[in-house]
């Protein structure tokens, strides 16, 4: 099965958008939650 | 002193952690595509392919990314911020987060990369079929911890540098 891992593309992709999602989520608990 | 000592620490941490995620981005390089090893390569331990993983596994990173692991958590625990950092307690939780991931890939490194790795280098006897199925699963471990190394970084640089991001 292909997964996002299977290109370069696709696993910096993946990083990049786990980074976001983490980046809000770290961001909301600075903030007070 | 104590000031010393945290370089000193934040230099190990930064050398050890490129050796270690070094391999990861290396490995991007020289094979972006899973290319699964077909069972002529495997086994025969002559083979260019087998002694290509067999090379490449025998470097140091995973002792690279202990020590890594060590400097990262000495540095918060020498500035009595570990507990606060692992409860994600108001800003620690930057590095907080750098943390959780940071032990996630080490975890990932140790306890499934690894194991499957002495399988397909046959450091542990494994059937062909078996060492081929490994040879998968150490592949996307390996992007795993490629992929987690992205926010990592984010997360270290903005521990120290990032407070406009969360302000």
């Amino acid at each position: 099965m292909k997964t996002p891992y299977d290109t370069a593309t696709g696993t910096i992709a993946l990083g990049l958008l786990l980074t976001l999602g983490l980046f809000l989520i770290v961001r909301w608990l600075v903030l007070g939650g | 002193m104590d000031q010393i000592i945290d370089f000193l620490l934040r230099w190990i941490h930064l050398f050890a952690g490129i050796i270690w995620v070094g391999h990861n981005y290396a490995s991007v390089i020289q094979r972006p595509n899973f290319l699964p090893p077909g069972k002529e390569d495997l086994g025969d331990e002559q083979s260019t392919v087998y002694m290509a993983l067999l090379g490449r596994e025998h470097g140091t990173f995973r002792y690279a990314a202990i020590v890594t692991w060590l400097a990262g958590v000495g540095m918060l625990w020498q500035r009595g911020l570990l507990i606060d950092a692992i409860t994600m307690k108001g800003y620690l939780a930057v590095i907080g987060m750098g943390f959780w991931l940071g032990t996630l890939m080490l975890a990932n490194l140790w306890f499934i990369l690894w194991p499957n790795q002495k399988k397909v280098l046959g450091f542990i006897y494994a059937p062909l079929d078996e060492r081929v199925r490994c040879a998968r699963i150490t592949f996307l471990s390996s992007r795993t911890n490629t992929m987690l190394s992205i926010p990592l970084l984010f997360f270290m640089a903005a521990s120290q540098h990032g407070a406009a991001l969360f302000a």
